[in-house]
């Protein structure tokens, strides 16, 4: 907006965004995956709820984490979970993890020009039993690694993920000695996510975490900083 | 970083301005005394200016009072230089670090632009990639660790946050301060 000088002038725009906060994260081994949410839903300084779920477990051996708007996490995991609903209904059989990745991906880009405001997370099992973790970006980009986070703690937790998940910069440990095993991953996750509800203001409460591997899902929940 | 009677300071060694590196071998880190290390990040003309004003300072100090500054005095000292120039201010997050008294108790702290000052027991960090490093910090930080297992934990923290920063990196130095001297070592790291 110009005045009549020709200086720009800052103009506060609606915008029908706004962060509601939170991380999540998941790492992937050989034969399981791990996955968090915090539960703390924040609008600027305040917390507006200490329990809302950033968390859907869409099947059995595959589920999914989101940050962001908590409106829009809501109405993703609702499309979702009614599309999985159906496909079952259809085919007479769960979706695989590979084929809600890839729906996940659609779903987002669906909304290319007016994106959902959701930093995804789908970790599970695969076909062949393999542990996987897939993330997004806020319009559907779609890559299959070994760990990932996102939210607003996520920039705390990457690092560390880097450092114990994938051993970068270490040299007191080599790659092919290295075993991600199910409790190692567990305490790690709990541990990075705990680091985060300590420094970052928008995590916090309480987390929950599910550990997907081939006998299931089991979640479980534990208390995080409550300031 | 703080350890058992030792303390810890690490620094990238990038020198930049926005996506252009500009140098690799920039140091941050300067040692005021055998008891006090002095680290900035922020805009490096501010950096040079301010290295040059406390040694001016302390060189006066060493001569009025006849005795090395202790870090706690120091730190007060950069808060004050800083907030004297609380209406222009200098574009810096300084971090002292330093061992304190007969016992030589650990002393951290870390200011903003502005001078107002924290005293942490455990670390302080500051830069661009500042809230990496707070999360590997909080991750792997513990207390009464010795010399070499602080210099382990702090350069790892370092590594770690700086290879997720696209502005830092570049070659890194690690200072650990103890009773005995000044350890100074320098890390390799990723060359993006």
């Amino acid at each position: 907006m110009e005045t009549y000088l020709g200086e720009k002038q800052q103009a506060s725009q609606w915008s029908p965004y706004i962060n509601n906060g939170g991380s999540c994260l998941a790492v992937a081994g050989d034969d399981f995956a791990v996955i968090a949410s915090d539960t703390r839903m924040s609008l600027g300084y305040s917390i507006k709820t200490r329990y809302s779920t950033k968390y859907l477990k869409i099947t059995e051996k595959c589920s999914i984490v989101s940050s962001g708007m908590q409106a829009d996490i809501f109405t993703l995991h609702k499309v979702l979970k009614s599309r999985a609903q159906i496909y079952e209904q259809k085919h007479g059989k769960p979706m695989s993890t590979d084929a809600v990745a890839k729906l996940v991906s659609r779903l987002l880009y669906y909304r290319r020009f007016f994106p959902y405001y959701t930093f995804n997370i789908v970790a599970g099992i695969d076909d062949e039993g393999v542990g996987c973790v897939f993330s997004y970006d806020a319009i559907g980009t779609l890559e299959r690694v070994k760990y990932s986070a996102s939210g607003s703690g996520s920039s705390l937790i990457e690092p560390v993920l880097d450092n114990q998940v994938a051993l970068k910069n270490r040299n007191d440990i080599k790659k092919e000695d290295f075993k991600l095993t199910k409790e190692y991953a567990i305490d790690l996750v709990k541990d990075a996510i705990t680091s985060a509800g300590e420094r970052d203001i928008y995590t916090g409460d309480f987390v929950e975490i599910s550990v997907i591997d081939i006998n299931g899902t089991h979640e479980e929940k534990f208390e995080l900083r409550f300031d | 970083m703080a350890g058992k009677n030792c303390v810890a300071i690490a620094g990238d060694t990038r020198f930049g301005v926005r996506n252009q590196t500009v140098a690799l071998d920039s140091n941050r880190i300067f040692k005021i005394n055998n008891r006090t290390l002095f680290g900035m990040t922020g805009l490096n003309t501010d950096i040079l200016t301010l290295r040059e004003s406390f040694k001016f300072q302390m060189n006066l100090y060493n001569l009025e009072e006849e005795r090395e500054i202790s870090p706690k005095t120091f730190a007060h000292n950069v808060a004050q230089t800083l907030y004297s120039k609380r209406f222009g201010p200098y574009f810096i997050t300084p971090i002292i670090a330093g061992l304190e008294g007969e016992d030589y108790t650990p002393f951290l702290c870390a200011t903003d632009l502005i001078g107002a000052m924290e005293f942490p027991k455990s670390f302080v960090v500051a830069g661009t990639g500042e809230e990496s490093l707070m999360g590997v910090c909080e991750t792997f930080y513990k207390e009464n660790m010795e010399p070499d297992e602080l210099f382990e934990v702090i350069s790892q923290c370092l590594l770690a946050a700086v290879d997720r920063d696209a502005l830092s990196g570049w070659g890194s130095v690690v200072h650990v301060l103890t009773k005995d001297g000044i350890t100074t070592k320098r890390l390799r790291t990723r060359k993006d």
